[in-house]
């Protein structure tokens, strides 16, 4: 082995290679922006007759040219929060159950079983919905269709409920193992072992799955748009009809492609986009503030 | 603590775990009791023989054997699109990006993975729109543009399983190939990847999981109520959740309906065995990481 | 003593801002068994990733001073930015604490770095692998299933497996991290005495837990024990 043999080459495949995964990743984040960029620019001439805020404050009056999308914000954020509100106690339980305080044996198999339901289709839950609660809700109310927010958030409360448990247990899992025996040496009870030191510890992770959790509920569009009844107004109970940001692309793409009303789907994809994007970046930004601690 | 308080924290986790499992098993069952009739042979090929349709030979008008078919051809064109991208995406993530490029980029993927699927859709949507009016007129919604939507979708899934697949390959494991003189791109072609190939398999099975049973993407970019099978990317498609929801609004009789929720088990099914599989191949399942609606 | 191979000269070794190794100076002679000892975190395995580099692999890493090796006639700085740490690699093996066979058949975890060279040639490939197993002494066990998955050896095996992975290269210079330590006594002394044997032909560098391990087969020591300068 001489001096040559040590040369540094020019590795012309290392070289292409880089070329080529940096330009896919690349592709794929362009894409991110196009997604943002296509709704924007066919949503803009909306902005030419009407006040910006008009459209996102405005009620819903297609024929005296209002296409304000308030509703079906308020829809959207009425559901979502409804559901992560029925969601989140229940979640929480089933997980403290299956980690702290229910037998370890019994936690495997319910763990698995949380993991398979996150693969029931969300059409699943929507068909069923229809057929089985929504009459229930109608004939418990006496009143109304049943085909309202209280129907659809307790859909999607299930249907958010095992992605939710699985954040939990992620964080619960990080809790590290010798805490856990220290409680278990000095005598403590699995509840106050969840209690003083598994959830203290965890509120970090408890708010991202949440915060993520309902950012799931707001993206959902099949139980909300077969069950929430899809009526654009601006709900005043639980039992109201509402139509939600993502049942109204849903609808209205089937009408006239020039018309303002097709143009006003633009305008709440790019809402919805902007939600899960500040949802995203909230529950990247809890995580950091914890590691910089 | 008092000892009621213990009892009363016990009692609402067992609670909780009662209330979720409860719900899923009615689901399940009220599916299951309603759709049981409908699962035989006709469900799938109507009154076409089984083998005719199978061949080809025939038609089948009455059963789901076109959406089921649609489904499968829509799954397959959209994973060959997504894997090879998602793949290189997920290397260069693991093995190339700096500080700062993982930091940008992580944030899109996340920002693509938390999307909502039907703004997605309204993207491939408007795709497909704008080139109609710029391009050509034949342009419309059609399989081709299900499928692109479809791997955008599941993109952000095969990056990051396979991001993290690399990432957690032991140091050990990591030094073996470079000690023995491997460059960078050996190292990761010859020894990381091998390495980590279930963890990335488990990934992609989940990802065809979602384009199974996703309906709000589908439903905006070409899937039809009546199209045969699929015989062309430029055309129309049926797919079996679309079937499901046009069911759900539009069943003209208790028979359809009964067809329906036998749809709904027939693709109940094809998710169940998909997850299953993904979970025996994969050893460390990471669903949390793959949420979305 | 014979001539030196490898000349340290005041090398310092940081993590971040954490100080490894400081101030090293050491010489190590050719075709002989040089062993580094002292307690566990005094940078000793650090300091064998010094010779093929692979320190570099671990974020935060840092070295100053100059490290030479002779390869051929001349000695050649081997963190020169010029020298390819590729090739430095396929001309240093190593052999870890824990045996490390890929997951693959036992013929191509040693055709593997041949691979990684670009050596195809399908008899080249054949000649030396054989001649590597052989000189490993697992020939005579392996020679019907070279075809098996390696993690089908014995811990034992798929250490001298390793040995001949590393050796399939005809590196000048062998590093060895603890090569027996895992080992049973039976399988550690046949490691031992492969060692002994590949004296001629390479430079052997090996960290060791073993007293009687060095007492055996080392022929010079470098002791990392803080406070001792010993040399044999």
């Amino acid at each position: 082995m001489n001096r040559s043999f040590f040369q540094q080459k020019r590795d012309r495949n290392e070289t292409a290679a880089r070329a080529l995964l940096f330009m896919s990743a690349l592709v794929c984040c362009l894409l991110v922006v196009l997604i943002l960029g296509f709704m924007v620019v066919t949503g803009l001439p909306l902005f030419g007759q009407n006040q910006a805020m008009d459209l996102l404050t405005g009620a819903w009056s297609p024929h005296n040219g209002g296409y304000g999308i308030a509703p079906m914000i308020f829809g959207t954020l009425w559901i979502s929060f409804l559901s992560v509100v029925i969601s989140f106690p229940m979640s929480l339980g089933c997980a403290a159950y299956i980690c702290v305080l229910g037998p370890h044996g019994k936690a495997t198999v319910m763990k698995r079983c949380v993991q398979m339901m996150t693969g029931i289709p969300t059409i699943i839950y929507g068909f069923v919905g229809v057929f089985l609660l929504v009459p229930l809700i109608r004939n418990t109310a006496g009143t109304g269709s049943g085909m309202c927010i209280l129907s659809a958030s307790l859909v999607l409360a299930v249907l958010i409920a095992p992605t939710m448990i699985l954040f939990f247990i992620q964080s619960f899992d990080r809790v590290p193992r010798s805490w856990l025996d220290a409680v278990d040496a000095l005598g403590g009870s699995r509840v106050q072992k969840l209690v003083y030191v598994v959830l203290p510890a965890c509120v970090k992770g408890i708010v991202t799955g949440t915060v993520l959790s309902f950012g799931r509920a707001l993206g959902d569009t099949l139980v909300a748009l077969m069950i929430a009844g899809n009526a654009i107004q601006k709900p005043d109970s639980l039992l109201d009809s509402a139509r939600t940001l993502t049942a109204h692309i849903a609808l209205v793409s089937a009408a006239d492609f020039e018309s303002m009303e097709f143009k006003s789907i633009f305008l709440c994809g790019a809402v919805l986009y902007l939600i899960t994007a500040l949802v995203i970046l909230g529950a990247r930004l809890i995580e950091r503030r914890g590691t910089h601690e | 603590m008092n000892r009621w308080g213990e009892k009363a924290i016990y009692s609402l986790s067992v609670l909780s775990c009662v209330l979720l499992f409860g719900s899923v098993a009615i689901l399940l069952g009220y599916l299951l009791v309603k759709g049981l009739p409908a699962l035989n042979p006709g469900l799938i090929f109507g009154s076409t023989p089984m083998v005719d349709a199978l061949f080809l030979k025939r038609q089948v008008f009455d059963g789901i054997f076109p959406a089921m078919a649609g489904t499968l051809a829509l799954i397959a064109l959209a994973i060959t699109i997504a894997v090879p991208l998602g793949l290189l995406a997920g290397i260069y993530m693991a093995e190339y990006s700096g500080r700062f490029t993982r930091s940008v980029f992580g944030f899109f993927f996340d920002l693509l993975s938390g999307i909502p699927s039907i703004v997605v859709g309204l993207f491939g949507f408007s795709a497909i729109l704008f080139f109609h009016h710029h391009i050509s007129e034949s342009l419309a919604p059609c399989l081709l543009v299900s499928a692109l939507s479809l791997a955008f979708l599941v993109l952000p899934y095969i990056v990051k399983t396979t991001q993290i697949a690399l990432e957690t390959v032991p140091q050990q494991t990591r030094i073996t190939g470079l000690a023995l003189g491997a460059t960078r791109l050996q190292n990761i072609v010859f020894c990381l990847i091998p390495e980590s190939l279930s963890t990335i398999l488990g990934g992609i099975i989940l990802a065809v999981g979602r384009c199974a049973e996703d309906t709000a993407v589908i439903m905006l970019t070409g899937a039809v109520v009546s199209a045969g099978l699929p015989d062309s990317l430029f055309k129309g498609y049926e797919a079996l959740p679309f079937y499901i929801y046009y069911i759900s609004s539009q069943y003209a009789d208790q028979t359809e309906l009964t067809q329906g929720f036998g749809a709904c088990i027939v693709l109940l099914l094809i998710c169940a065995t998909l997850f299953t599989l993904a979970a025996i191949i994969q050893k460390k399942v990471r669903h949390t990481l793959l949420y979305r609606h | 003593m014979t001539p030196p191979k490898i000349k340290i000269e005041s090398l310092d070794f940081y993590y971040n801002t954490h100080q490894i190794l400081s101030n090293i100076n050491e010489t190590i002679p050719e075709n002989a068994i040089t062993s580094i000892i002292g307690p566990s975190g005094a940078g000793k395995s650090t300091f064998l990733s010094l010779f093929n580099r692979l320190w570099e692999t671990t974020p935060g890493a840092r070295v100053e001073g100059r490290i030479q090796a002779r390869f051929s006639d001349s000695f050649m700085d081997i963190n020169d930015p010029k020298l390819s740490v590729i090739q430095l690699r396929r001309a240093v093996g190593m052999v870890f604490q824990m045996p490390n066979p890929l997951p693959m058949s036992i013929f191509n975890n040693v055709a593997f770095p041949l691979k990684l060279a670009g050596i195809t040639e399908k008899e080249t490939v054949q000649n030396r692998v054989t001649t590597a197993i052989k000189a490993c002494g697992l020939w005579p066990e392996v020679k019907d299933r070279l075809d098996k998955k390696a993690t089908t050896l014995s811990g034992g095996q798929q250490q001298r497996l390793c040995m001949a992975r590393a050796l399939v290269m005809e590196p000048e210079i062998l590093l060895l991290d603890e090569p027996t330590s895992s080992l049973d006594p039976r399988s550690g002394a046949m490691i031992e005495e492969l060692m002994v044997q590949l004296k001629p032909r390479c430079t052997l560098i090996m960290v060791s837990h073993q007293p009687d391990q060095v007492e055996r087969i080392a022929d010079q020591v470098i002791d990392f024990t803080p406070g001792s300068e010993s040399c044999r």
